[in-house]
């Protein structure tokens, strides 16, 4: 992956530098606003990491001059810890994913993934069917098989799965589940996604050989394909 | 130093609008003696001229009745007759011989003069001078006749006037100068007192206050109010002072386990990924204590309340509540209450979740195994009423303000993880909202109610 990186806080930008190449992604990086842009627009990215505020031509400016020329690279927003939490500002202005600062590095790899991701298969045909393994869920009879032997789920249980499914193989971090399956944005305190995810788990994978969710540590969980 | 407070007063804005005040207290003390010198003097002088001019017709009608001759005698005769000298007669020939009359000799003045009336300066016998106004008739082939009066206390008067006026405008100046010098002193005074009291709050003692003198005036009103002000300035600053003192005391403690951790690893072999992941996990804690922190500062701050709009609690409720059901069971806890209609508020639907997410985590942690959490969302006429009750152990009575503030932890609370900012996040949200934050006894058990202002009426069920 070729990331650009708008962000004016040194300490930030190297460390989310080191972790991308450590990642195996291609880096450029951007001290202010009007080079970011200009990078932006010249180069070819799989996506944007960009701080919202910036000197010079602030972040969501340069989002919006992006989207205004047609440029549809996908944008994961930083914003800064004591900021006034304003999402809806920022993927108004075209952003894709928002990100408050500070962030553990595996949240932002997965947010990232997931964006590239999403943009990549976002030209195949929507697809009724979503497959991992032998493990299927049809989105239109709203029903889930592994190996032929049909799953009883809850609602929200086949929310959450539906999730994973269409983040297959990618790491997905307990914010991203709340805020994709429920739709909130706050950290709850105790580990409620932990035990909505070990209920699936059972249903899931109870009785068969191979494991298909599994938890990454410290990160959050993945689904086998 | 006198000088300098002379100086001082004045630039103050008082002195210069009384001296404004004093300049038009003395134009119009001045404009009033001129209406009263000029009408007066005017009144006067056209009396006296009517006189003269009917002392001139009589002589002239005698001057045609009987001659030049009968004339003089009638002259001589009214002479004789002004026992007070204040009348001025003199008829005199062409080269100004007196005929008859009371003045020695033709005004050598009044020979190029040659309208018909004459200002002069008569000189008596004994040499006294006094002024004269006087009227000119031609008499005959070369007579000329003067008639004219002593204008002595006319003279008189005009500078009786004059004087008062000078008087008084002098009066008047002295007067507007000292009453608008106090004036502007006593209100320099009371505005010096209030900058004096300002300058010490900004030099750093905040305990000041500005003194009232009791009179209820604008001065005091504004003393009044500052000291209100200040007085509010002083409890943002000490609940300020508590969160600081708060939070550098509860983060001491994990933060210098962390330190130690560290220097540990600093001096021991190859540090293990899980001693890393383990400094990670605890400052990750730091920062979610930092993040609530700030939450609960940008709630107070008002941040979130230009994206209020109305909000339906129930499917907030239904949300949360089944967010929390799975965790509920594996607790063995009964987790209950479903809602049954639309109770909408005005607010913002994330931290209306989230404040019933702390309030759920607080009561799944609290409650011992097998007892019941109730959520309870209902209206009565304008009040949304959202309440959590559980079977735990509660809050004595004494502390249910207490919990309410950051970093408030009872005893028992201690074993569990947390750093007592939940239910502070709750009532700052519930302040937003213009509700009323209740904890109440469940018999057993703690219970909290969210009152809140609903955005539309009750609909009554058909």
């Amino acid at each position: 992956m070729r990331i650009l990186v708008i962000e004016d806080d040194k300490d930030v930008a190297s460390f989310i530098r080191s972790g991308l190449i450590q990642a195996g992604c291609n880096v450029d990086n951007a001290a202010n606003g009007k080079d970011g842009l200009f990078l932006a627009t010249t180069e070819k990215y799989d996506a944007l990491i960009i701080d919202r505020m910036l000197p010079g031509v602030d972040g969501l400016t340069v989002i919006r001059t992006l989207r205004a020329s047609a440029n549809t690279t996908p944008v994961l927003i930083l914003s800064a810890l004591g900021e006034v939490d304003d999402r809806v500002k920022g993927l108004k202005a075209g952003g894709d994913d928002y990100l408050v600062k500070p962030f553990a590095f595996s949240e932002l790899l997965a947010r990232l993934e997931a964006l590239v991701r999403r943009v990549k298969s976002s030209g195949d045909s929507p697809s009724t069917v979503l497959r991992a393994a032998d493990l299927e869920m049809d989105l239109l009879r709203r029903d889930v098989r592994r190996g032929g032997q049909v799953i009883d789920l809850q609602p929200r249980e086949f929310q959450l799965l539906e999730f994973l499914l269409r983040h297959a193989g990618q790491v997905v971090t307990r914010t991203m589940l709340l805020e994709g399956v429920w739709d909130y944005h706050f950290d709850p305190q105790t580990n409620v996604i932990d035990v909505h995810i070990s209920r699936l788990r059972s249903k899931i994978d109870r009785g068969f050989d191979r494991q298909l969710l599994h938890t990454v540590r410290g990160v959050g969980y993945r689904l086998d394909t | 130093m006198r000088l300098r407070r002379l100086r001082r007063l004045f630039r103050t804005s008082v002195f210069r609008l009384t001296l404004a005040y004093a300049a038009l207290f003395v134009i119009s003390v001045g404009a009033l003696s001129a209406i009263v010198y000029w009408s007066t003097l005017g009144y006067l002088e056209r009396q006296n001229n009517a006189v003269i001019e009917a002392e001139i017709n009589g002589l002239s009608e005698q001057y045609e009745r009987s001659g030049l001759t009968g004339l003089a005698d009638i002259i001589n005769e009214r002479v004789e007759r002004d026992a007070e000298r204040r009348s001025v007669y003199l008829l005199a020939d062409a080269i100004g011989r007196p005929l008859a009359g009371n003045v020695p000799y033709w005004p050598t003045t009044l020979d190029t003069v040659t309208e018909e009336w004459v200002d002069f300066i008569r000189r008596d016998e004994r040499g006294n001078e006094t002024p004269v106004r006087g009227a000119l008739l031609r008499v005959g082939p070369g007579f000329r006749l003067l008639v004219g009066r002593d204008i002595r206390e006319l003279a008189a008067i005009r500078g009786v006037l004059r004087s008062a006026a000078m008087y008084g405008i002098t009066l008047a100046l002295g007067l507007a100068l000292v009453g608008g010098l106090l004036m502007a002193l006593s209100a320099q005074r009371r505005l010096a007192e209030l900058n004096r009291t300002t300058r010490q709050i900004i030099a750093g003692d905040l305990n000041r206050r500005a003194p009232l003198t009791g009179s209820n005036d604008e001065h005091d009103e504004l003393a009044s109010n500052i000291n209100a002000m200040l007085d509010q300035i002083e409890n943002l600053l000490s609940g300020m002072r508590h969160v600081a003192d708060s939070v550098a005391h509860d983060l001491r403690g994990p933060l210098t386990r962390l330190r130690n951790r560290l220097e540990m690893l600093a001096a021991g072999a190859e540090p293990s990924q899980e001693d890393l992941a383990e400094c990670v996990r605890q400052l990750d804690q730091v920062l979610a204590t930092f993040n609530a922190l700030l939450r609960i500062a940008r709630v107070e701050s008002g941040a979130y309340r230009s994206a209020f709009k109305p909000v339906d609690l129930a499917p907030i409720v239904h949300d949360v509540r089944e967010l929390y059901q799975a965790t509920a069971d594996d607790r063995q806890l009964r987790l209950i209450g479903e809602p049954e209609g639309a109770v909408e508020v005005f607010g913002d639907r994330e931290l209306l979740a989230q404040a019933l997410t702390n309030l759920l985590d607080n009561a799944v942690k609290y409650t011992p195994t097998g007892g019941t959490i109730t959520i309870r969302l209902e209206q009565q006429g304008d009040t949304a009423r959202l309440s959590v009750a559980d079977t735990g152990p509660g809050v004595p009575e004494d502390d249910r303000g207490r919990v309410l503030q950051r970093f408030t932890r009872l005893d028992q609370a201690r074993s569990q993880p947390g750093a007592g900012l939940g239910l502070a996040l709750v009532n700052a949200v519930t302040m937003q909202h213009h509700g009323r934050l209740l904890l109440g006894d469940n018999q057993p058990g703690l219970i909290v109610t969210l009152e809140l202002p609903a955005s539309s009426p009750l609909r009554v069920a058909a």
